[in-house]
C-alpha cells in the first residue's frame, strides 16, 4: 500500500487547512517513529499544494508548521496535549493505535493507519462462526482495521443473501477527528456509519441502548442484552480486546486474528485476569494509605475524576496522596511503600496494569469505588452494582473501564452508618475501619499523628525491637514505624566531620571493586 | 418435663460456689453424647427412658444421620442435691442446689476445634474413655489441650456393657483391662502436668474415675459401692473406697482382707468381688430373664420397680433394673460435684492462662476472686448460628463482673492491641441469653462463673472476643486460644452463577462464625479458598454453607488444594548478588537452611519478632548453637512478620546500611510469602546479607531501588541453595482387628505412607497403628481403608509436620518439578520458573 494513502496526507492537510491552524504538533508512538520524517515532508508538501491553491483562491495564505513529539509522558493511545502544548501547538495529529479519549484543550486527528487483512478469509470465518453459534453478532474491531470494514460488510451482505436468519451488526468508529468538549461538536467525518444488515433503517433514530468501547460505537435494539451476543474481534490481542473482554466479561467472544488468519477462542488467561482484579478490590478494601497516581494529563475529566478518588477516600476514612510520576514502574512505586495501594487515573486503555511486579496493587478508578464505596451508586446503564444491607458493595462482575462514565454517577447521596463491621477476606474475618467510630477525631488525629505515634512507640516497651507493621493511617506515622527515620544528627558533636576519599569510577564496577571482580 | 425453672436456674447462677463449668471430651465414638443424656435426663429435660438413645446434644441433622457429633454444644443444667449425697463434701457450698453448665464436644480429630473453643469456658471435664478400646490418640490430644488450659479432669471408663454382654470376660481381667486404661490417661496428665493445678491424675480409690455404661444409663464410682458395704464391714466409707481398688482381696472363705491373692479359690480381689460380680450377676439375671431370682435381689437391693417395668423382658428390663440401681446421673454428679472445681475455685489458678495484662490489675484480680461486681470480664468463644437465619449468639463464659442486657460493651478482637483502636468496637448487647436444654431463656443478666450467649454482637465478632465494660479502656484481653490442628486442606469455590456472588460472599462470611477453626479468604489469583482441618470438616463446612449460609445457591467446588512451603537444603553455593534497577546498588546474600527444630520454634511462638532480644539469643545459642552476637542481628522474621524464615545481617563495617534495613525487610517480607520456585510460602530458611553497596547519594538507594532488588537477590540465593518443596504430612492412627492389618498396609503404601508403630491393645484382639500420610495422598483415604478393610478400620488423622520432598524441584521430570509444575499452572503462573539468571547479575 501505497505510503500517502496509509497515513492518510491528503485528509490530514485537509484538516490542518481547515481549521486553520498554524502550528500542528505530530504525535507518534515508538514503533512508527521512523516514518515521522517521511510523513512530515509529504504532509508539507501537501500543505504546500493545497496552500498554494487557497492561496490563489482567497490571498491570505500562510504555512502551517509542523512539529514531531515522540516519547510520551504517558501512554502513546492519548493525545499528549501538555507536550504539544510546549511548543504551543494548536492542534495535534495522533498516529498509530488510539483509544480515542476526548481531549480537554486541543482538537485532534486520527490516524490510525491501515493494516492488511484478507477480508474474504475474515467473513468466511465470520459468517461460519455466526452459523454454529446461533446468536446474534456484533462485529468489532481494531482500529487499524476500520478502513476495511465497508469491504467486510458488504460481503458480509452477499453472504448472508442465502441465509437470513443471521443477524450480524457492525460497531462503529466514534471518529476520526476529535475536538475538545466546549466546542461542542464532535463531527462523524469521513466515516460512513455502520448501519444494521438486518434492519436497513436509519441508525440513529432506531430506539435501543448505545454503547461504546474505546471509540467503537454502536446500538443495541430494545429489550436486547448484552449477553445475548457473540462478540467477533478483528485485530490483534492487545489493551483494546483486553479492555472488550473484561467490560462484556458475561459475552461470548471470539477473535479473529488478521495476521495470522486464524480464530482464537481460548479466553481463560483473560478469565483470570477478571479474578485477579476482583481480588485486588478485596485488597483495595484493606488499605489504609491511598495513593493517586495521575496517569494522564489530557483525557477530558481527569481533574474531576482525581478529585472524586479524593472525596472517596476520605469518606472511607482513608488517607490519599496524589502523586505524579509519569508511567509508572515498579521500581517508582516502591518509593512509597506508605501507600498500600494505588489508583491510576488514566484513560482506560493504560489503567490496567498486572500489578505482580509492584511491591503494592494498582487499581482502576471503578475498582476504588468498589472498594470505598459505602453508598449506593447511582450507575451508568451497563454497570450494576449489587448494593447489600452491608457497607461493603459487592461486585456482580460488571465492569468499567472509561472513568468518564464513572464521573456521570451521582455521588449525592448521604452515607448511613451501617450496623456491621466490614469482613475481611484477606484476614479471614471482621476488621474495622477507623472512620467507623471516630470520625469526628479523624482531623486532630492526622495532624498529631506523629506525635502520637512517637508517643505510643515510647509505652510499648519493645516496639524499637520489633519490625511488626502495624496499622499506620498516613505517611507520617508510616515514618515513625521505620527504623531509619532520616539523618541522624549528633549533637555532641559540633567539629565537621573529616574529609575523605570517595568511590570512583562507573556503577558497574567502580575502582577499588577491580581486584573483587577478579575473584568471580 | 423439665424439672426447673429460668428463675430457678437464674438465682443459682448467682451462687458462685455451686456452679460446676464442665465439658465432656473423648476419642471419637467412645460415648460422650449418649453419656451426656443421662444427665439430661436426671434434669428432666428428655425422658430417663429414651436417654442414651436420643443424644440430645446433637441437635443437627447431619449429626443424628452420621452419628457423630460435629458443633459442640452448651446445656445448662440444675439439679438438687439431697444432704446424703452431699454429706461427704468438704468444699464450699450455699445450699443444695447445683447448676452444672455443661458442653458436650466432638470427638473426631477435625473438629477439635471446638473441644478448644468449649475447654476455654469450662474448668473441669469429664474425659470419656471406652473401656476396651483405651486411651486413643485423640483422648490424648484433647487430655493434652484440657491440661493446657488447666482444666482438671475426671475420668469415666465407659462402655461397661460391652464387657458384661459382648465380651463376657471375667472379673479379674475386666480390672486388669480398666487398670490399664487408668493408668495410660494417668500417663498423659503426669507428662502433661502444671504445678498450679496440682496433681491432676484421677483415682478410683478417690472417686475420680467412674465405670459407665451410657447407652444403658447407668454408672458407679467406688463411693457407691463403699456406701453399700461400709456399714456391713463395719469401716468408714474412706476405708472402704481403698479397699475396692488395687491390691486388695477378700476371701469369702476366711472373711479376710489380704494384700495378695492367696491363692484360695474363694480369694478374689475388692473391685471383682463387691463391684463387678454383683453387676454381672444382676445384669444376667435380667437377661436370662430369671424373674424369679430378680426379685427377692431387686428387693435386696431397695429397688422398686414400676408395675409396667415389671413386665419388660431382656434388655429392656436389664436397662431399667440397672438404671434404678445405679443412676449415671448420680455417679457422674457427684464426681462432677466433689471433684471438679467451681468456677471461684478455678479462676484463682487460670488467670494467669487467661488474662494477657499484668497480673495485678483490677481486671485479674477480678477474674481471680470470681466477682460479680468487678468489671466485666467476658470471653466470646464460639459462635452459634441462631435459628434467625444469618444471626448468631456470640457463646462464652463471664469470668468476672456481670453481662447483661442492654449494657454498652468494648469488644476487643483477636487484633486487639491496647492502647490502639484496631479490632476494637463499642456495642450494645441485645440480650442475655442461657441455654435450657432445647429452648433459650433470656435472662435480666448473667453474673460471673457462668456460659451465657449473648445477641445482637454478632457482626463484630468473626470467631471470638473479648468483652469488657464500655468505660474499661486500660483492659487487656483474654488470651487467644490456640489450637491443636490447623487448616492444611483447602478448597476453591466459586458460583455457578456469576451474579449469586454477593450471596457467596455473605454466605463465606457466616461460615467464618460458625467455625473456630474455617478460614475463608481469598487467594490472589481471586479465588475464595475455604479451609479446614480435614476433609471431613470441609465436608461439613461446604454443606452449611451451601445449604444453610447460601440458600442452596449452586456452587463449584475445586478439587482439595494442599499448600506447600519452599526450603532449601544446603547453604547457597556461592555468594549471589543483584543489582538494583538504577545498578547503583549491589545486594549480596547467601541463603541456608535453618538448624533443625528452629522454624517449629519460630511456629510455637517460642522465637519472634517480639521477644526480648537477651531471650532469644540465650535460646538461639544454647539451642542452636548460633553465636551470641550473630543472634542480635537478625533483622526480621516472615512472611507476616512472625513467619519461620529471617534475615541476619552478616555484614562488617557497611555504611548506610541502616538506611536500606526497611527497606530489605519488606521486599524479605514479600519474597517470603512468594517463593522463588511456586509462589508457596518459605519456611526455615535463614537468609544472610554478606555485602552490599550502596550509592553515596540517599535519592538513588531509597526503596524504589532497594525493595525489588531485596527480592531478587533473595530468590537468587534461595535458588543457588538447593531449593526443595516441604509437604504436609498428617499423623494417621488407626485401630483395627487383627485381620484388617494387610488392608491398611497396603492402602498406606499405595498413598506413600508408612508406618512408624504397630502395637497390640494389651487384653484386645485391636491393634494401634500410627503412620505418617502426606496430606496430598489423603483425600479419600477413609474411604478407601474401609473398603479394604471391610470398614474394620477408621483412620484419625492430623496433621504432624513438614515433610521435604526429596527430589530436585529444578531438575525437569521429577516428582518436585511435576508438582511445582502443578502449582504454577493452578495459579495461573508461567509454566516455566524464572531462571536464576533473572535474579542474579554479574559484576
Amino acid at each position: 500500500m501505497e505510503f500517502e494513502s496509509r497515513y492518510e496526507i491528503s485528509r490530514t492537510a485537509e484538516f490542518i487547512r481547515g481549521g486553520n491552524f498554524t502550528k500542528a504538533a505530530l504525535q507518534f508512538p515508538d514503533e512508527l517513529l521512523k516514518d515521522s520524517v517521511r510523513i512530515v515532508s509529504s504532509l508539507r508538501d501537501e500543505l504546500r499544494r493545497v496552500g498554494e491553491s487557497d492561496a490563489e483562491r482567497d490571498g491570505n495564505a500562510k504555512d502551517a508548521s509542523l512539529f514531531v513529539m515522540a516519547d510520551t509522558a504517558y501512554g502513546s493511545c492519548c493525545v499528549d496535549e501538555v507536550g504539544a502544548s510546549h511548543v504551543g501547538a494548536d492542534c495535534v495529529v495522533h498516529y498509530g493505535h488510539a483509544c480515542l479519549s476526548p481531549t480537554s484543550k486541543l482538537p485532534a486527528f486520527y490516524v490510525f493507519g491501515k493494516a492488511p487483512m484478507s477480508v474474504s478469509d475474515c467473513v468466511k470465518n465470520l459468517v461460519d462462526h455466526a452459523m454454529t453459534s446461533g446468536k446474534p453478532v456484533l462485529v468489532l474491531f481494531g482500529l487499524e482495521y476500520a478502513h476495511l470494514i465497508q469491504n467486510i460488510r458488504e460481503e458480509v451482505v452477499e453472504a448472508c443473501e442465502s441465509r437470513p436468519q443471521l443477524e450480524i451488526q457492525f460497531a462503529e468508529v466514534l471518529c476520526s477527528e476529535m475536538n475538545p468538549p466546549d466546542k461542542q461538536n464532535i463531527c462523524n467525518q469521513g466515516m460512513v456509519p455502520a448501519g444494521i444488515l438486518t434492519d436497513d433503517k436509519s441508525f440513529e433514530t432506531l430506539p435501543g441502548t448505545r454503547y461504546g468501547i474505546g471509540g467503537l460505537v454502536w446500538k443495541l435494539r430494545e429489550g436486547r442484552k448484552m449477553e445475548d451476543s457473540l462478540l467477533f474481534w478483528i485485530g490483534s490481542d492487545n489493551s483494546a480486546f483486553a479492555n472488550v473482554v473484561l467490560t462484556f466479561n458475561g459475552c461470548e467472544i471470539v477473535r479473529y486474528d488478521a495476521t495470522e488468519n486464524c480464530m482464537v477462542t481460548d479466553f481463560s488467561q483473560q478469565k483470570r485476569i477478571l479474578k485477579r482484579r476482583y481480588y485486588l478490590v478485596e485488597k483495595a478494601k484493606d488499605a489504609n494509605i491511598i495513593g493517586i497516581l495521575v496517569g494522564t494529563l489530557g483525557v477530558a475529566g481527569y481533574l474531576r475524576m482525581i478529585n472524586q478518588m479524593k472525596e472517596l477516600t476520605a469518606a472511607a476514612g482513608k488517607k490519599a496522596y496524589t502523586l505524579v510520576v509519569g508511567r509508572p514502574n515498579p521500581a517508582k512505586l516502591a518509593n512509597f511503600p506508605e501507600c498500600d495501594v494505588f489508583i491510576y487515573v488514566s484513560c482506560a486503555q493504560t489503567a490496567l496494569l498486572d500489578s505482580k511486579e509492584y511491591l503494592s496493587p494498582v487499581i482502576t478508578p471503578f475498582e476504588a469505588m468498589l472498594a470505598f464505596n459505602s453508598r449506593t451508586l447511582s450507575v451508568p446503564h451497563q454497570l450494576k452494582l449489587n448494593i447489600s444491607s452491608t457497607r461493603d458493595t459487592q461486585w456482580t462482575g460488571a465492569y468499567v473501564m472509561e472513568f468518564r462514565d464513572l464521573i456521570t454517577s451521582s455521588l449525592t447521596e448521604s452515607r448511613s452508618h451501617s450496623k456491621e463491621a466490614r469482613f475481611s477476606f484477606l484476614q479471614g474475618g471482621y476488621v474495622e475501619d477507623f472512620d467507623n467510630q471516630e470520625n469526628d477525631e479523624e482531623d486532630e488525629e492526622g495532624a498529631l499523628a506523629l506525635a502520637n505515634a512517637t508517643e505510643k512507640a515510647l509505652q510499648l516497651r519493645d516496639t524499637a525491637n520489633s519490625l511488626v507493621k502495624r496499622t499506620v493511617k498516613s505517611g507520617a506515622e508510616f515514618l515513625a514505624t521505620r527504623s531509619y527515620q532520616g539523618l541522624e544528627i549528633h549533637n555532641k558533636n559540633s567539629l565537621p566531620e573529616p574529609y575523605l576519599k570517595g568511590r570512583s569510577g562507573r556503577a558497574a564496577g567502580y575502582l577499588d571493586e577491580k581486584s573483587e571482580k577478579e575473584n568471580f | 418435663m423439665v424439672k426447673f425453672t429460668g428463675e430457678e436456674l437464674r438465682k443459682i447462677m448467682d451462687v458462685k460456689h455451686n456452679i460446676r463449668n464442665m465439658s465432656v471430651i473423648a476419642h471419637v465414638d467412645h460415648g460422650k453424647s449418649t453419656l451426656t443424656d443421662s444427665l439430661v435426663a436426671a434434669a428432666g429435660i428428655i425422658a430417663q427412658e429414651v436417654a442414651g438413645d436420643v443424644r440430645m446434644t446433637d441437635t443437627r441433622a447431619d449429626e443424628a444421620e452420621r452419628g457423630i457429633t460435629i458443633k459442640s454444644t452448651g446445656i445448662s443444667l440444675y439439679y438438687e442435691m439431697t444432704d446424703e449425697a452431699l454429706k461427704n463434701f468438704k468444699g464450699k457450698k450455699e445450699g443444695n442446689a447445683y447448676l452444672i453448665n455443661l458442653i458436650d464436644s466432638p470427638g473426631h480429630v477435625d473438629f477439635s476445634s471446638e473441644v478448644t473453643a468449649a475447654l476455654r469456658i469450662t474448668d473441669g471435664a469429664l474425659v470419656v474413655v471406652d473401656c476396651v478400646e483405651g486411651v486413643c490418640v485423640q483422648t490424648e490430644t484433647v487430655l493434652r489441650q484440657a491440661l493446657g488450659e488447666r482444666i482438671r479432669p475426671v475420668l469415666t471408663v465407659n462402655k461397661m456393657d460391652r464387657c458384661f454382654l459382648e465380651l463376657q470376660v471375667d472379673g479379674e481381667e475386666a480390672y486388669q483391662t480398666f487398670q490399664k486404661v487408668i493408668e495410660n490417661a494417668n500417663v498423659i496428665m503426669a507428662t502433661y502436668e502444671d504445678p498450679l493445678l496440682g496433681d491432676d491424675q484421677v483415682y478410683p480409690e478417690k472417686g475420680t474415675v467412674a465405670f459407665s455404661a451410657g447407652l444403658h444409663g447407668w454408672a458407679f464410682t467406688l463411693t457407691n459401692f463403699a456406701k453399700m458395704y461400709a456399714s456391713k464391714f463395719g469401716v468408714d466409707e474412706s476405708k472402704m473406697m481403698e479397699r475396692l481398688w488395687g491390691e486388695n482381696f477378700f476371701d469369702s472363705a476366711t472373711k479376710k482382707w489380704t494384700n495378695k491373692n492367696t491363692g484360695s479359690l474363694t480369694c478374689k480381689r475388692g473391685f471383682v468381688q463387691f463391684c463387678y460380680e454383683p453387676i454381672k450377676l444382676l445384669i444376667n439375671t435380667c437377661m436370662n430373664d430369671n424373674k424369679e431370682a430378680l426379685w427377692p435381689m431387686l428387693r435386696k437391693l431397695h429397688i422398686t420397680l414400676k408395675s409396667e417395668e415389671r413386665d419388660l423382658t431382656g434388655k429392656a428390663l436389664m436397662k431399667r433394673v440397672m438404671q434404678t440401681w445405679l443412676p449415671a446421673s448420680n455417679a457422674l454428679l457427684e464426681m462432677m460435684i466433689f471433684h471438679l472445681p467451681s468456677p471461684a475455685t478455678a479462676q484463682k489458678y487460670r488467670v494467669e492462662n487467661l488474662y494477657e495484662g499484668p497480673l495485678d490489675d483490677a481486671y485479674a484480680n477480678a477474674i481471680r476472686n470470681c466477682d460479680p461486681d468487678g468489671p466485666l470480664m467476658l470471653y466470646v468463644s464460639k459462635m452459634i448460628p441462631a435459628s434467625d437465619k444469618g444471626r448468631f449468639f456470640a457463646f462464652g463464659r463471664v469470668f468476672s463482673g456481670k453481662a447483661s442486657t442492654g449494657m454498652k460493651v468494648r469488644i476487643m478482637g483477636p487484633n486487639y492491641v491496647p492502647g490502639e483502636k484496631k479490632d476494637l468496637y463499642v456495642k450494645s448487647v441485645q440480650r442475655t441469653v442461657i441455654w435450657m436444654g432445647k429452648k433459650q431463656e433470656t435472662v435480666e443478666d448473667v453474673p460471673c462463673g457462668n456460659t451465657v450467649a449473648l445477641v445482637g454482637l454478632d457482626q463484630f465478632i468473626t470467631k471470638n472476643a473479648t468483652l469488657t465494660n464500655e468505660k474499661d479502656v486500660d483492659a487487656h484481653p483474654i488470651r487467644a486460644m490456640k489450637f491443636s490442628v490447623s487448616p492444611v486442606v483447602r478448597v476453591a469455590v466459586r458460583c455457578k452463577i456469576a451474579s449469586d456472588l454477593p450471596k457467596l460472599v455473605e454466605g463465606l462470611k457466616r461460615l467464618a462464625k460458625s467455625d473456630p477453626m474455617v478460614v475463608c479468604s481469598i487467594e490472589e489469583s481471586g479465588e475464595h479458598i475455604i479451609a479446614g482441618a480435614g476433609e471431613l470438616h470441609l465436608e461439613i463446612c461446604l454443606k452449611d454453607l451451601q445449604e444453610d449460609f447460601m440458600n442452596h445457591a449452586e456452587l463449584i467446588i475445586s478439587d482439595p488444594v494442599v499448600s506447600f512451603r519452599e526450603t532449601v537444603l544446603e547453604k547457597s553455593c556461592r555468594v549471589v548478588m543483584s543489582k538494583s534497577p538504577n545498578k547503583h546498588n549491589r545486594l549480596y546474600m547467601e541463603a541456608r537452611p535453618m538448624e533443625e527444630g528452629l522454624a517449629e520454634a519460630i511456629d510455637d511462638g517460642r522465637i519472634g519478632p517480639r521477644d526480648d532480644p537477651k531471650v532469644r539469643s540465650k535460646i538461639l545459642s544454647e539451642e542452636f548453637g548460633w553465636d551470641k552476637d550473630l543472634a542480635k542481628k537478625i533483622w526480621c522474621f516472615g512472611p507476616e512478620t512472625t513467619g519461620p524464615n529471617m534475615v541476619v545481617d552478616m555484614c562488617k563495617g557497611v555504611q548506610y546500611l541502616n538506611e536500606i534495613k526497611d527497606s530489605v525487610v519488606s521486599g524479605f517480607q514479600w519474597a517470603s510469602k512468594e517463593g522463588a520456585l511456586a509462589e508457596e510460602n518459605m519456611r526455615g530458611i535463614c537468609f544472610e546479607v554478606c555485602d552490599v553497596v550502596l550509592h553515596a547519594d540517599a535519592l538513588h538507594r531509597g526503596g524504589g531501588q532497594i525493595i525489588s532488588t531485596a527480592r531478587r537477590v533473595i530468590y537468587a540465593s534461595q535458588l543457588t541453595a538447593k531449593p526443595r518443596l516441604l509437604e504436609p504430612v498428617y499423623l494417621v492412627e488407626i485401630q483395627a482387628p487383627e485381620q484388617a492389618l494387610g488392608g491398611i498396609y497396603s492402602v498406606l503404601n499405595q498413598k506413600r505412607g508408612h508406618v512408624f508403630e504397630e502395637m497390640q491393645r494389651p487384653g484386645t484382639p485391636l491393634y494401634n497403628i500410627k503412620a505418617y500420610l502426606p496430606v496430598i495422598e489423603s483425600f479419600g483415604f477413609s474411604g478407601t481403608l474401609r473398603a479394604a478393610t471391610s470398614g474394620q478400620a477408621f483412620p484419625q488423622s492430623i496433621f504432624d509436620h513438614w515433610d521435604m520432598m526429596p527430589s530436585d524441584p529444578l531438575e525437569a521430570g521429577t516428582q518436585a518439578a511435576i508438582r511445582v509444575a502443578d502449582i504454577r499452572k493452578r495459579k495461573g503462573l508461567k509454566e516455566q520458573m524464572t531462571p536464576l539468571s533473572e535474579f542474579e547479575d554479574k559484576l
